[in-house]
């Protein structure tokens, strides 16, 4: 991947890397990385859900995890090998781009 | 089951309401979710006051409202590429279907070339592979190795093995885990229902651990009933449990009749122990390791232990051996001999599975060169579709994949097809070597068979599939449309026409070695089919009787029922002789040692090769037809225990003992002894003409004969063959045969009747599978050059027609043009010929152990495959010749 992962698809995958959960589980632990800053309305997460199980990078399970309090939610996701593929991926170019741009900005402090 | 929220607020309402404008898929999918999801979010916003629970139902309006366009968006894009995709290749496939349609001839000829390809390979595959491939049926079967011994001076690669050393190597061997002897063995079953004869083994008593095999009910012996004195108990197999005993789960502890003997069943083994094929039983051997004399009768099987390589399993058996060989046999005449289970048992096959195996790859690789040249010729005749459909915008790629998806329709097709006439194929090839095979090894179509024909038609796909697919990448476009109509100059295409002209010589060159071989395999067949077997096998019929030691206890009583048989045989109408013989041709080996009277016995490390002794009673002798070179054969009754020993030689045998002497007759030999004293001398009476005792290809050893009337009272002689001459037809002489037996004794049963032909052809079926699928593969061969010969002088008349119109208004006549065409076709032939005679020289070294009397480079064969090839192609020539001879000036002129 050399374009940029949507954001929400970032999160999504970040949110699913250390655990299944279902779409409501996603919300709030997506809301907790980012400090409240992102929420994931209903139909952006259904709609990037089924994008990102286009892309196999996630899939659905077929059965509830045993420890499912949330019983209102059928339907629980879990990332796949090409999924955390293509989330290390990500973080590699973010790496990339941070460590470039603190180089430049580096010199830039040492020039004035 | 959607879970509803508590309470229902018009927020909730609304928002469900909106979801309308999500595409329908998404929301039948996503939509309770999604509404869930809202409710519980809503009920958490609420509490945080009214103004939060404001904001966030708009916010989450707004979600919906911003997303659902691109979510119609998105499934319309898919929903385009998805078809665009199915489209065009149902659209490649239909228009492959139709542009094939319109030639079905060439397209049926295409099919039925790869077709035979596959076939060829499918079968030869499977016959490979259960021979070479596959795993023996016993767990770690790669440990298992054959022993035996070997006496070089003796002439013998395997001499059988002596119990007393095995007994030394069994407490002296370190490479293996166990070791064991084995002795083939059969026994009569009697019951109302007829005779009955089963094979089976007797066997020491670690014989199952070896072959790693336990047994499925009760147990197998234990040391002590494999101990020098007889124990009547006997293990049964899978088979004889089921047919004789109805599976029957008591069957252990009952008795068993063999050879009107009981035996108690201790133990039944499942089907996979019937080693080395067809076993029904197993009693114990009950070696003695103090008996007296060398006799070396036994088989042995041994399993390494993990990690021991059969070299060092040798080296070990050597050391093994050494006491045996410092306390008497300090010549070494006989050592151990290791081999591996698959070397031991398809060793023969082996350079038969080589042959077909490059054989059936052949026969593949000129198929796809000739499914590649008629596929190039297409896509040369289709360069200007191709430039139009290029010039319209296609990409090269999209043209491509159209001529790829040509390929593997073809391909597909041709493959089922193949898999198909395979198995038919496969059982051509069984059907043709009956009983050569042994028991275990299967060979039959299955998973692996068809993953190799689809792995063959694929790779077959990709090979003719590519050069044409290469084409368009290649194809100037501009310049194909404006050389305009379709090609008719001459000048147009001359990479593709050498391309074609090459595909065409490397099938000739391979046809050439295909065909070299197949002549070369048939012609040793047909020398084979012809060597003397030394009797006649015309009117002969043979079977053989194992006499029971319970009821023909000596060799008097045994002689008894012998002469008796062979008064009624003869007696029968039509029946010309009858007599009897120890070991029949291609039958048993009874070795010995002899020398001439007066001559010293041979020193420990001189050459002493093996005799093959055989008692024949004196009708034997007409009755095969064996000639007779000098003397006479026995009188009737001669020959007496005490009496003068007569004994008739062969040929052999008399240049060996008597190298300088014209007439052997009256001379005496006797057993190969340093102590002369007391011995019987046996003097010559006659010489007969060699038998060819151990197959037509193997050769013969010295021989002799002694009367059967010489057998001795403490002599036991149970195994005896019977031949009898008859103008009859040889079911009507088995008939006669059986009943006369029957009426003798009804429990005997009659094993191996057959005639004497038949005796003759099995010996050398082998060689006949292999020459008949060569020469299978070289007709094929043969076919699909010249199809590729035809096909190339076509497309050039066609190419050429302007110019042959020329040539024609010029002058030139009918002749000249024939003749400019077939030496086109001649040429080809010549740059083939040039290619494949040194390859089909170098490929039949290969052939080399299978050629009997044919040298591997016989000039005959060659120059006959050559002559069979170029004759074959000016034929082949012909057709596209006279239509190039019919071209009218005029037209051919006014097209251009």
């Amino acid at each position: 991947m050399s374009t940029d992962m949507k954001r929400h698809w970032f999160y999504i995958l970040l949110s699913l890397a250390d655990r299944d959960r279902h779409g409501s589980g996603i919300v709030r632990d997506v809301l907790d990385l980012t400090s409240g800053e992102l929420r994931l309305w209903p139909v952006t997460l259904y709609g990037s859900l089924d994008e990102l199980r286009g892309h196999s990078w996630i899939r659905e399970l077929d059965t509830a995890p045993d420890a499912d309090q949330d019983r209102g939610h059928r339907r629980w996701f879990r990332i796949t090998p090409q999924g955390r593929r293509a989330l290390a991926a990500e973080l590699e170019r973010m790496q990339t781009l941070v460590s470039v741009a603190q180089r430049r900005l580096a010199r830039v402090g040492e020039s004035t | 089951m959607t879970r509803q929220p508590e309470r229902r607020s018009p927020a909730i309402a609304i928002y469900r309401a909106l979801l309308i404008l999500l595409p329908e898929d998404m929301r039948e999918r996503d939509g309770d979710e999604i509404d869930t999801l809202f409710a519980d979010e809503v009920r958490a916003a609420r509490e945080r006051g009214t103004l939060a629970h404001l904001w966030f139902v708009v916010a989450a309006v707004w979600d919906i409202v911003r997303r659902a366009p691109y979510e119609h968006w998105r499934r319309r894009g898919r929903r385009r590429n998805e078809e665009s995709t199915m489209r065009s290749f149902i659209a490649d496939l239909r228009f492959a279907v139709r542009s094939f349609s319109r030639q079905p001839g060439a397209t049926a000829l295409i099919v039925l070339t790869l077709t035979l390809g596959v076939a060829a390979n499918t079968a030869v595959f499977a016959i490979v592979d259960g021979l070479f491939l596959r795993p023996f049926p016993f767990p770690h079967a790669e440990r298992l190795v054959y022993v035996n011994e070997r006496a070089p001076t003796w002439n013998l690669e395997f001499t059988g093995i002596n119990y007393p050393d095995f007994h030394m190597w069994r407490q002296r061997a370190r490479a293996f885990e166990a070791m064991a002897l084995w002795n083939h063995t059969s026994i009569n079953l009697a019951d109302d229902a007829g005779a009955e004869r089963a094979d089976g083994l007797a066997v020491t008593y670690d014989f199952p651990k070896v072959l790693g095999v336990r047994p499925i009910l009760g147990r197998t012996f234990t040391a002590d009933e494999d101990g020098p004195k007889p124990t009547r108990v006997v293990v049964i197999g899978y088979g004889l449990w089921q047919t004789r005993f109805a599976g029957s789960r008591d069957v252990v502890g009952q008795s068993m009749r063999i050879n009107s003997v009981p035996y108690t069943i201790i133990g039944v083994l499942p089907r996979e122990a019937e080693f080395p094929g067809n076993t029904k039983f197993w009693v114990p051997l009950n070696g003695d390791p103090n008996q007296e004399g060398l006799s070396y009768a036994f088989e042995g099987l041994a399993r390494m232990k993990p990690g021991v390589t059969v070299e060092q399993a040798r080296a070990d058996l050597s050391n093994a051996h050494a006491p045996i060989w410092a306390a008497h046999d300090t010549a070494r005449i006989v050592s151990p001999r290791v081999s591996g289970l698959r070397e031991q048992f398809v060793t023969e096959f082996r350079v038969m599975g080589k042959a077909l195996g490059a054989g059936a790859l052949l026969v593949l690789l000129i198929a796809c060169a000739n499914v590649a040249g008629a596929m190039l010729a297409r896509s040369i005749f289709r360069r200007r579709e191709v430039a139009i459909r290029m010039a319209l915008g296609a990409s090269a790629r999209r043209v491509g994949r159209q001529l790829i998806t040509e390929s593997l329709a073809l391909a597909a097709f041709a493959g089922l097809a193949g898999t198909v006439l395979g198995r038919w194929g496969i059982y051509l090839l069984i059907v043709s070597a009956p009983d050569q095979i042994p028991g275990w090894v299967q060979l039959q179509a299955n998973g692996r068979t068809f993953a190799f024909a689809m792995l063959v038609i694929v790779l077959t796909a990709i090979v003719f599939g590519l050069v044409p697919a290469l084409q368009p990448r290649r194809a100037d476009v501009a310049g194909s449309l404006a050389w305009g109509g379709g090609g008719t100059r001459s000048s147009v295409g001359l990479p593709q026409r050498r391309l074609l002209d090459a595909l065409v010589v490397v099938e000739i060159a391979l046809a050439l070695v295909l065909l070299a071989g197949s002549g070369l395999l048939v012609r040793a067949y047909g020398h084979l089919r012809h060597t003397d077997p030394g009797f006649r096998t015309e009117g002969v019929t043979t079977f053989q009787l194992a006499l029971p030691g319970a009821k023909y206890a000596n060799g008097r009583a045994q002689q008894q029922l012998y002469s008796t048989l062979i008064d009624r045989l003869t007696a029968l109408p039509g029946v010309q002789g009858a007599g009897i013989v120890s070991c029949l041709p291609f039958g048993c080996h009874w070795g010995n040692f002899v020398r001439a009277e007066g001559a010293p016995p041979p020193s420990a490390n001189e050459a002493n090769p093996v005799v093959l002794m055989r008692l024949a009673s004196p009708g034997y002798f007409q009755t095969m037809g064996i000639r007779l070179v000098r003397g006479r054969f026995f009188a009737p009754g001669e020959g007496r225990p005490g009496g003068p020993r007569p004994v008739v030689i062969n040929e052999q045998l008399a240049r060996q003992l008597w190298p300088n002497v014209a007439d052997p007759i009256g001379r005496r030999m006797g057993p190969n002894s340093r102590d002369t004293t007391g011995i019987r001398w046996m003097t010559v009476v006659g010489v007969v003409r060699d038998v060819r005792h151990y197959g037509l290809i193997q050769p013969m050893r010295p021989g002799y004969y002694l009367s059967t009337t010489d057998i001795d009272s403490t002599d036991s002689y149970g195994y005896f063959g019977v031949a009898v001459r008859s103008t009859s037809d040889p079911a009507t002489v088995a008939a006669a045969a059986r009943a006369t037996v029957r009426a003798l004794d009804p429990e005997l049963p009659l094993i191996d009747l057959q005639s004497a032909e038949t005796a003759v052809n099995r010996s050398i079926a082998n060689r006949r599978t292999i020459a008949f699928a060569f020469a299978a593969f070289g007709a094929v061969a043969l076919a699909l050059a010249l199809g590729g010969i035809y096909a190339v002088l076509s497309y050039v008349v066609g190419r050429r027609r302007q110019e042959i119109g020329i040539r024609m208004a010029l002058g030139a006549r009918r002749g000249q043009v024939l003749g400019l065409v077939v030496r086109q076709g001649l040429r080809l032939v010549a740059f083939g010929v040039l290619f494949g005679l040194p390859a089909a020289l170098l490929a039949s070294g290969l052939l080399s152990s299978l050629l009997v009397d044919v040298s591997a480079r016989d000039p005959l064969t060659y120059l006959g495959s050559i002559a069979l090839l170029a004759g074959a192609a000016i034929l082949s020539a012909l057709i596209p010749a006279r239509r190039a001879a019919a071209v009218d000036p005029k037209t051919a002129l006014s097209d251009g």
